[in-house]
């Protein structure tokens, strides 16, 4: 990963020396980066009877942006609230480069964090929403002045100091919630979805500003969404959620193409990926209306998992079924079929007519196919080029 | 859309109507303090015909035999006490309203309930057992006593307000002041009464009220006429035999003065105070 | 060490000679004045300071009672003798006798202080009712009736208009003399009952209703207009006291002459003699000096100065050897009147007269009752009013009932009571949470809760003269099966509950609908002058309620009220506002909701403003009429935020204490009182019956409770 540590940015988190210690994974097949920054230990956090975490170990590395992914109800709220100690977890430990954060209160874990709201303070101004934290802490004013000064221009508020919160558009006000963290130089961000109330060309070009910030100061950042392709484009590592479970962590890519259970498999990737029910008969892979060569050693029942990128309509092929939508992106696009097996979606280009109610065929572009275990909580077989 | 001249000339003419009726009441006592008589101004014309400040220069200038400065006096006894009231009042208030508001404790939902309960008790029956209280408790003839009951006696109405306002500010504005590193106090002090303040404004007013217009207590537990809040200086006009009216007006706008200005300072709070608490109370 | 001692001692003494006596009046202008002036020669005289203390009328009797079982008291204060023997069996006064000096003072003025054999305080003046004639308009005093009534008539002039007569004839202390001059009897001369279904009362009633109907008396006559009408010459006559002395205009001639005798009987019109008296308190650490200054105040210099600057009658015989009394017209003129007065009895027999005879004397000067059915009416609330004492019940069965209560109740809560779970876990922030509730938590406890229990425990137990005795739930059985009374009279529970609901209803509906329409007419952010008819409207907000009380009761008045006023310049007939049920009922809902209505506008202000203005601009869209988008969408929206305030205004309309107290005072006959003011009544002007008094306050809790539980659940969780 990149790490480029501009003048701003001394960050304490980042002089810290990075021990290294292997934790065991809790599910996925892939090996971890195993390396503290911030280390989560067996969390668990219940609300009344009803678990919401259910015992979470997590390793993040120092200068990491790791993204945590996962269905709304997932437990990734809960864990970033239990990082920033707005939370007591049941058990487990928040340790951040070797020291127990968990019984310390939020302001002395030196952490900082963007809320989905913003959280702005309405009945200050922008200057004052900035400085804000600084006083509590008591740093002295010219400082506070300075610190405000430089966060404004890395954040281009410069000329809204004077503003009430109201006054603000929406992308200005987003910028104000991480000045305010900026400010601070804590040793971690936490951001909770904080890109959700944004219009989607706002929310593009703050992604990018979000990249450019965590090039810029080069610490380590924890960012919660339930959305995909932030978590993609964003995320140094990314960590899916599900039930309160930690499904895989991994770089994006992998978890694209090594997801490490169908959860994850079809959480990542739109659309999503198809999963059809076989069984392995000799040397292929048999299912309802369909059959298909198989790889590998895997036998047995198994879920079969297929990209829609890695499928295509054509002339023939091992799927066929009625096209029940079809999705126009320019000179290709997405045809939604329904065959025997269930439905499907396959890419199909330009040259090929596709309309509603027709009968065709998909045929996979050369080896494609992930195996699942048939309950779908373990990959067997990822495709050979993607290993 | 525009709306027919009819209809707004129609409009000012109701709301018109409403004002005289509104204030012609008030235009009366005025007439009856700057009128030269004693008496009960019996007529239809809420306007003097002859205009004397008499009235309000006895009820301003009153000494008692000591030389004492009486309106003056009790004047700043109604200011303490008031002023007391509204600060012990609020701070009880605020406190207890935000705990309810905020934290999960046991016995909360009772307390709530406690509350709106107390507030259908008849007050009048209570002086009985109330007396005997503040006599253990040392509070007789004390503006402390009166201040103590003044604001506890507020307090149901003032916490159901505060709590219903409290209800909706975010939560999140004060986990982004914890995250900052404020304290359980100073995200309460820095950022949350900051932004309850026109739920504030109503119950300091609502407090400082309940304590200015009281005069029973007020008069049965000090025994110092110096040391009377205005409303029983006032009282004291309506005797057994006679009442000196023009006195009792006089007095009585002396009276509703400040608790109007209050009410026009706060006006703009007012609506928004009132209605955001109990929307949720 | 003896020396120390010893030390101590006088200095004990002598911080206990230093504190000073504390005297408690009700005085006012020159009477005040006079108090003042005799205690400053007091200490002049004896070196004794004594602190002064005027308190409202209105409150003095409560502080007297509350403060000085409660050690908290005056040492001397200064009360009429009426209340004599309540106090005397409240312990709050300590006997004369012997001390007083019975041959100083005019005979009937001693005797006035007597209970039960003994004496208690110093006389002091005395008050009484006399003619004032305006001697321009009557140069000679009526003698008799006859004489009278020929005056009334010949003085008497619709067109000016002008009466013959005027005294505040709806009050039994001014219509006694008239009682007593056609000979009936008050209490029976055996048995000490009060009687008043008797002819001589009967002939008294009709007399003065006969004045009335005349027009020789105005109706619904207040001490104000009384005042008003002589100093305008617009009453010719007027029956009054000493007090009334003081508020006639330099500029109009008058003379004090006794009532006039009854023709028919030839017995005088003998008013009633109020004998005001310094009393001690039993309580007084300072015995000695408290009876040598209350004595002090009752004779010599203190009298002198009573004459003059107080202008009050003197009890002191000594005092008419004086040129200066001798001289003067107005006291020696009352001392005349005052030979033929009747002290009145101190008995509680006495107290338990006044309502009853109001009741009656109001009826039949309203002309609802005919003079000889008003006896019997008298005699129905005198009855009603006064509850035997129900039998001591025993204590025991009580005690277990609360006992096995608690314990089921106790039970229900641990039934209902969540998963078990660990009370660190299932309240995490509870030691915060109660930190920051204790201080408020504390105050509500002691100075709300504590006295709320002490009242509903009150409800089980009699009061009589300050000793409770218990008589479990007698007080509550009386009140709920009526005893006395039938369901349908005033003085019952269910009929004043009627009242009260229909009180509570109309007023609550008037402050929405009202609140609610001007509220909508200033929402129109376009609208000019919008924050000055706001802030207009607010003003009957700002002003306290007893003053709105007050104000708009003169409004109502009779006669010269701007309300009837302004019926008149309409054409309209004048309406007489509290003689029927409907316009008295009226009267007070007219004021409270003058009172009531800015509360709710600037609630349904701010409720409207919370609604978005689009679902309007989509109502629009699909055709909805204006009557349909309030009713479809302003309605529907608005009942969230409305409903806790409309719950509230219920609450604090059905205990608006005074309004009813202060407007319509109950009129006619107690019918407009709720259930909150005739609380009030029988705690505090129906001989102290706090027991039945808790119990009612006790009901109007549970009806309210009852009330609050019914609408939550009827408009669901989402209004709680």
């Amino acid at each position: 990963m990149t790490v480029l540590a501009t003048p701003s940015a001394v960050n304490r988190g980042l002089e810290r020396r990075v021990r290294r210690k292997g934790t065991p994974a809790e599910t996925g097949s892939c090996t971890l980066p195993r390396v503290s920054g911030l280390r989560l230990v067996g969390i668990k956090k219940s609300y009344g009877d009803n678990p919401v975490v259910k015992g979470v170990d997590l390793d993040v590395a120092p200068g990491e942006f790791l993204v945590m992914v996962g269905p709304s109800g997932c437990g990734k709220t809960t864990l970033l609230r239990v990082i920033a100690g707005l939370e007591q977890v049941d058990a487990g430990q928040v340790l951040m480069d070797g020291q127990d954060l968990t019984p310390l209160p939020p302001r002395d874990r030196d952490v900082g964090m963007v809320f989905q709201s913003y959280a702005l303070y309405p009945h200050m101004s922008v200057k004052q929403n900035l400085a804000f934290g600084l006083e509590l802490r008591q740093v002295p004013p010219a400082e506070i002045d300075a610190r405000v000064a430089e966060a404004a221009k890395m954040l281009e508020l410069s000329h809204l100091l004077d503003r009430k919160p109201k006054a603000l558009s929406g992308g200005q006000r987003q910028r104000v919630a991480m000045g305010r963290v900026i400010v601070r130089r804590p040793r971690l961000f936490l951001f909770d979805e904080p890109l959700s109330n944004l219009d989607t060309a706002l929310r593009v070009q703050m992604r990018g500003e979000l990249a450019r910030l965590h090039r810029q100061l080069g610490v380590t950042m924890i960012y919660v969404t339930h959305d995909q392709v932030e978590a993609m484009t964003l995320a140094t590592r990314v960590a899916v959620f599900n039930k309160g479970v930690l499904q895989q962590v991994g770089p994006p890519l992998e978890l694209y193409h090594r997801p490490a259970n169908t959860f994850v498999a079809t959480f990542l990737g739109s659309p999503s990926m198809n999963l059809f029910e076989a069984r392995r008969d000799g040397s292929r892979f048999v299912g309802q209306g369909f059959a298909l060569e198989a790889r590998g050693e895997v036998t047995g029942e198994v879920k079969l998992g297929l990209r829609p990128q890695d499928l295509s309509v054509a002339a023939d092929g091992p799927f066929s079924g009625e096209v029940e939508a079809v999705e126009r992106l320019g000179f290709d696009g997405y045809a939604f079929l329904k065959t025997a097996a269930g439905p499907l979606a396959a890419r199909f280009d330009g040259s090929v007519p596709v309309d509603v109610g027709q009968q065709v065929k998909v045929k996979p572009l050369g080896d494609v196919v992930h195996l699942f275990s048939a309950d779908g909580a373990k990959a067997l077989w990822h495709p050979e080029a993607r290993r | 859309m525009k709306r027919s001249q009819l209809t707004v000339a129609l409009v000012h003419v109701v709301l018109v109507l409403a004002c005289v009726a509104s204030l012609y009441p008030v235009l009366w006592v005025v007439k009856m303090a700057l009128s030269p008589a004693q008496s009960l101004s019996l007529s239809l014309n809420p306007f003097p015909q002859e205009v004397t400040f008499d009235h309000f220069r006895e009820v301003l200038l009153s000494h008692d035999s000591q030389g004492r400065w009486l309106f003056g006096r009790q004047l700043l006894a109604s200011v303490v006490v008031s002023g007391a009231t509204t600060l012990v009042g609020l701070s009880l208030a605020v406190t207890a309203a935000y705990a309810l508001s905020r934290f999960r404790f046991p016995g909360k939902d009772a307390g709530m309930q406690t509350l709106l309960v107390t507030q259908m008790f008849p007050a009048t029956l209570m002086l009985v057992p109330l007396f005997a209280i503040l006599q253990r408790l040392s509070l007789l003839d004390s503006w402390g006593g009166l201040v103590l009951v003044y604001s506890t006696t507020s307090l149901p109405f003032c916490v159901w307000m505060l709590k219903g306002y409290f209800d909706t500010i975010p939560r999140e504005l004060e986990e982004a002041a914890v995250m900052d590193g404020a304290s359980a106090w100073q995200v309460f002090w820095k950022v949350v009464l900051p932004l309850a303040r026109p739920a504030l404004a109503v119950t300091a007013l609502f407090s400082f009220m309940t304590a200015w217009n009281e005069f029973i207590l007020s008069a049965t537990l000090i025994n110092d006429a110096a040391r009377f809040t205005l409303p029983v200086a006032l009282q004291q006009y309506v005797g057994e035999w006679k009442t000196e009216w023009g006195h009792f007006a006089a007095g009585a706008l002396v009276v509703s003065a400040p608790v109007m200005a209050l009410f026009f300072a706060l006006q703009k709070y007012l609506v928004g105070g009132l209605t955001a608490g109990a929307v949720k109370g | 060490m003896t020396r120390l001692s010893v030390l101590a001692l006088l200095m004990a003494t002598d911080g206990l000679a230093a504190e000073p006596l504390k005297l408690w009046h009700a005085y006012r202008g020159g009477e005040e004045q006079a108090i003042e002036a005799a205690v400053k020669r007091y200490t002049d005289k004896t070196g004794v300071q004594v602190e002064l203390l005027s308190v409202p009328y209105d409150a003095f009797s409560s502080k007297l009672t509350s403060a000085i079982p409660h050690d908290a008291g005056p040492d001397v204060f200064i009360f009429a003798h009426e209340r004599l023997r309540q106090f005397h069996r409240l312990k709050v006064i300590a006997p004369s006798t012997g001390r007083l000096d019975r041959s100083k003072y005019i005979k009937s003025t001693v005797d006035a202080l007597e209970v039960d054999g003994e004496l208690y305080g110093y006389p002091l003046s005395l008050k009484t009712l006399a003619l004032f004639l305006n001697t321009e308009l009557v140069p000679d005093a009526p003698t008799t009736t006859d004489d009278w009534l020929k005056a009334l008539e010949r003085t008497t002039d619709p067109s000016k208009p002008r009466f013959g007569l005027a005294y505040a004839a709806g009050d039994f202390y001014l219509h006694a003399p008239f009682v007593f001059g056609f000979g009936a009897k008050l209490f029976d001369d055996t048995t000490g009952r009060a009687t008043f279904d008797t002819p001589g009362m009967a002939k008294s009633l009709a007399f003065v209703k006969g004045l009335q109907d005349r027009g020789f008396l105005p109706q619904e006559v207040s001490g104000a207009l009384v005042k008003s009408l002589f100093n305008e010459g617009r009453a010719a006559m007027v029956i009054s006291g000493p007090w009334f002395t003081g508020e006639i205009d330099q500029a109009v001639k008058y003379r004090i002459v006794p009532l006039p005798t009854v023709t028919e009987t030839g017995l005088p019109l003998m008013p009633f003699l109020g004998v005001e008296a310094a009393l001690v308190s039993a309580r007084t650490r300072q015995p000695e000096q408290a009876q040598a200054l209350a004595e002090f105040l009752s004779l010599g210099e203190a009298t002198a100065l009573r004459v003059n600057p107080g202008r009050q009658i003197p009890a002191e015989l000594a005092a008419y050897e004086l040129t200066e009394v001798q001289q003067d017209p107005v006291i020696s003129a009352f001392k005349d009147v005052a030979a033929r007065a009747v002290p009145t009895p101190n008995t509680l027999e006495m107290a338990k007269v006044w309502e009853p005879m109001k009741l009656a004397l109001r009826g039949v000067l309203q002309g609802e009752v005919a003079p000889e059915a008003a006896g019997q009416l008298a005699e129905r609330r005198y009855r009603a009013l006064n509850r035997d004492r129900p039998p001591d019940a025993p204590k025991l069965p009580y005690a277990i009932a609360l006992v096995v209560a608690l314990a089921g109740f106790a039970f229900w809560r641990w039934t209902k009571r969540g998963p078990a779970q660990a009370f660190a876990r299932r309240y995490p922030e509870a030691a915060r949470g109660l930190a920051w509730v204790s201080p408020a938590a504390v105050g509500i406890f002691v100075l709300i809760v504590i006295p709320f229990v002490w009242g509903i425990s009150l409800a089980f137990f009699h009061h009589d003269a300050g000793e409770y005795s218990f008589v479990g739930l007698a007080n509550f059985t009386d009140i709920l099966t009526s005893k006395g009374y039938r369901v349908t009279e005033p003085l019952s529970f269910w009929f004043t509950l009627a009242v009260t609901i229909a009180w509570t209803f109309v007023n609550v509906t008037l402050h929405v609908s009202i609140g609610l329409a001007l509220a909508i007419l200033l929402k129109d952010p376009l609208l000019k002058l919008r924050g000055v008819y706001r802030v207009l409207l607010i003003v009957p907000w700002a002003v306290p309620n007893y003053i709105t009380a007050l104000m708009w009761k003169g409004m109502f008045h009779r006669q010269f009220g701007a309300i009837n006023g302004l019926l008149s310049a309409l054409g309209l007939e004048p309406v007489s506002w509290f003689t029927q049920f409907s316009t008295a009922f009226a009267a007070n809902v007219i004021t409270n909701t003058w009172l009531g209505f800015p509360f709710m506008m600037v609630v349904s202000l701010g409720a409207l403003q919370s609604i978005p203005q689009d679902l309007y601009e989509a109502a629009e869209v699909d055709g909805a009429s204006k009557w349909t988008q309030f009713r479809r969408i302003t309605l529907p929206l608005l009942k969230p935020a409305l409903l806790p305030s409309v719950i509230l205004g219920c609450v604090w309309t059905f205990n608006m204490f005074n309004i009813i107290y202060l407007v319509s005072g109950g009129e006619p006959g107690g019918a407009t009182d709720i259930l909150v003011s005739e609380a009030y009544r029988w705690a505090f002007q129906r001989n102290e019956q706090y027991g039945f008094a808790a119990a009612y306050a006790v009901l109007i809790f549970f009806v309210l409770l009852g009330w609050t539980r019914l609408t939550r659940r009827l408009t669901g969780p989402e209004a709680a």
